[in-house]
């Protein structure tokens, strides 16, 4: 019997004819029934200069609703570690482990936006060594007392973060990857491989095994939480979830096809393609009966153990975002765990 | 009068329970949140070693949950170390969630550590600061920003969300020495007086700020923050019986951390005899006197806002709240009638 966790992802995202500030007061909602019908996980992203969204910054955010939300863990998904200086992470991290009573996942990943790069002083070609270099720099800074390293964009002589993880040895860090190269990255130096909904189901087979061959590669475990996340709908059939969402699924998936998302996905995908073509193997639309076997059959197919759903897309409205947060709790939940 | 708290939120290395100390830190916010202040702040430091301390903005952010009129104030962001997107997106998502309660305290760091663990040096200070303010406050305004500083490059950048506040959350600098005051006077809307100097510097001082607020054409401003370290008894001795260990073994580390090479010359010794640094300095008293110092401050300085440390390193949940009640009943009510 699969010990099954259920988490939910938020990107909080709104066109710019919103009203931020009722929009953060649903989300305090949206986020006190997560924790009430027992999800375990709540992740947010982040992005700089967010344009054409609205978005909550990550760090923030998650530290506001740690206080709404005493169940669930916390998932960084993801802080777009290249941009940043390790020092300054490890010690938010700590900050937040410590005050959420060790509860955070620590999942990060390169970025791939100019806009952002450019403004984080982050040249062309520098993302890996920085990311490399920089996540080094924050386990060390995690588990020793005192750090004396020289990065290419940072100094540490003599450092200590400023208080301890409550997990030990720290929490856990997701890496998130598209491409082969970054996954074999995720095996060398994270605990866990972060798969992103983007991923085919197809195309995540053959890396999937991939990964397994490179934790093989760095004689590292196969790690024992194994979470997946997709886009997820769940309504009275299968072309009702689809009118339901395309206008908001459609408009997110645009943008990040402008935003240049595209560009670092494994070869032969691209997110440039029609709304009806990401139906297909990437996102999981219909009654619960569906959505519940389609989720046994990834949980099956790859072992996946903590199934995350991202079920809440720009000018989505709120009632929409709640009736989706109570029919997979009460419809898909049990039925995914008795299938399983 | 208004009022505001400031957390330090710094305990020992050997600290046992940090998760305690957290929930009584919230217990603080919430007794001042009942107590009508205006506002809570805390500071930014990393590498605190040898003090374990909560960052700035997740604790402000996390504590934002325990209030809602109390106002979170950054004090200090030590802005020369960041880039500006990243503190102007932190700080327009605070404001819109705790709906347009945030003040932007902001100032240079002196730590090698800090500037070091950032990638940059004591010398890039002063030019960072007043780049990235500048960044900062564009962005809070306008869409579409254009603009190359030294260390970093807004290309057509657009905030992912506007401050509550209009235009942009109020700005308070700290400053410690006369050329920083100048600056506080040019570039900020207020100047946010530090706990460190004695009130002679301080008094000089002001005379600086306001000859450069005449000279930059603008007005004094409406809220003048003024930060001492503070402690209330029956009688001054028991005040200063109760407080001193906690506020020596935080000044120790001040010392050792080189604070007092950013003070002005006259005013930069903190590794004084503890008497010595409390006169002057330190607000520890019995009610009456301690309104009368604040009553003085309001009225020969200008001052609007008293921002409280009540809290010295070690310092028992219990010892601080006898302190913040004892405030409240009997010298807060004598300010506001004087």
């Amino acid at each position: 019997m699969v010990d099954m966790k259920f988490g939910y992802m938020t990107r909080s995202q709104h066109t710019h004819d919103e009203d931020m500030s009722a929009r953060f007061e649903e989300l305090l909602e949206q986020v006190r029934l997560l924790d009430k019908l027992g999800y375990s996980s709540f992740a947010k992203g982040n992005h700089f200069s967010s344009d054409p969204f609205y978005e909550f910054q990550q760090m923030p955010l998650i530290c506001r609703l740690m206080g709404e939300a005493p169940n669930m863990r916390f998932i960084a998904g993801i802080v777009l570690l290249s941009l940043h200086k390790p020092l300054e992470v490890a010690e938010y991290f700590a900050s937040m482990d410590m005050m959420s009573g060790g509860r955070m996942v620590f999942g990060c990943g390169l970025g791939y936006r100019d806009v952002e790069y450019k403004a984080f002083n982050v040249q062309k070609g520098t993302g890996v060594v920085r990311f490399e270099q920089n996540l080094e720099a924050i386990k060390r800074l995690w588990t020793e007392d005192k750090v004396t390293m020289k990065g290419d964009y940072f100094e540490l002589d003599g450092a200590s973060v400023s208080m301890p993880c409550v997990q030990d040895p720290y929490p856990p860090i997701w890496i998130g990857a598209n491409a082969d190269v970054a996954v074999d990255r995720a095996a060398r130096m994270g605990d866990i491989w972060y798969i992103s909904a983007h991923h085919r189901k197809d195309t995540l087979l053959r890396q999937i095994d991939f990964y397994k061959s490179c934790l093989d590669k760095y004689k590292k475990p196969f790690p024992t939480e194994w979470p997946l996340r997709r886009e997820v709908f769940v309504a009275d059939s299968r072309e009702e979830a689809i009118e339901a969402v395309r206008p908001y699924l459609g408009l997110k998936y645009a943008t990040y096809h402008a935003w240049g998302q595209s560009e670092p996905m494994p070869e032969g995908e691209t997110l440039g393609l029609d709304f009806d073509d990401l139906l297909e193997n990437r996102f999981i639309f219909g009654t619960a009966d569906e959505v519940a076997e389609e989720i046994v059959d990834y949980c099956k197919l790859f072992g996946t153990n903590h199934f995350i759903t991202s079920c809440q897309w720009p000018g989505m409205p709120h009632s929409l975002v709640m009736e989706g947060i109570h029919r997979f709790a009460e419809d898909v939940m049990p039925r995914v765990r008795q299938g399983l | 009068m208004k009022y505001g708290l400031f957390i330090r939120g710094q305990y020992r290395q050997d600290e046992p329970d940090l998760k305690a100390r957290f929930d009584e830190l919230m217990e603080q916010v919430r007794v001042v949140e009942a107590l009508g202040f205006s506002d809570l702040l805390s500071g930014m430091h990393y590498a605190g070693y040898p003090l374990q301390q909560f960052q700035l903005m997740p604790f402000l952010a996390r504590a934002m949950a325990e209030t809602e009129k109390l106002r979170l104030v950054t004090g200090i962001i030590l802005l020369s170390l960041h880039k500006p997107l990243d503190i102007a997106e932190q700080m327009a998502s605070l404001d819109v969630m705790s709906g347009g309660r945030m003040v932007f305290g902001c100032g240079l760091g002196y730590r090698d550590v800090e500037f070091q663990g950032f990638g940059t040096q004591q010398s890039e200070r002063v030019p960072r600061l007043i780049e990235n303010l500048e960044a900062i406050k564009r962005l809070w305004t306008e869409e579409h920003v254009n603009m190359k500083g030294s260390h970093f490059d807004l290309v057509d950048t657009t905030l992912s969300m506007r401050p509550c506040q209009k235009p942009h959350p109020p700005i308070w600098m700290g400053a410690n020495a006369d050329g920083a005051v100048r600056r506080a006077a040019e570039l900020a809307d207020t100047w946010f007086i530090n706990p460190h100097q004695r009130m002679d510097t301080i008094e000089r001082q002001l005379d600086v700020y306001k000859s450069a607020l005449d000279e930059f054409g603008k007005p004094f401003p409406s809220e003048l923050p003024l930060m001492r370290e503070i402690f209330v008894a029956e009688t001054r001795d028991k005040a200063k019986e109760i407080a001193r260990p906690y506020l020596e073994e935080k000044y120790k580390v001040y010392h050792q951390w080189g604070q007092d090479k950013a003070m002005p010359e006259g005013d930069d010794n903190l590794d004084l005899d503890f008497d010595e640094l409390t006169r002057d300095r330190f607000l520890f008293g019995s009610p009456d006197e301690v309104a009368e110092q604040i009553i003085g401050y309001e009225k020969r300085l200008g001052v609007t806002h008293m921002v409280l440390g009540m809290q010295g390193v070690g310092m028992p949940q219990s010892q601080m709240l006898e302190s913040l009640h004892l405030f409240a009943e009997e010298v807060m009510p004598q300010v506001a009638s004087a």
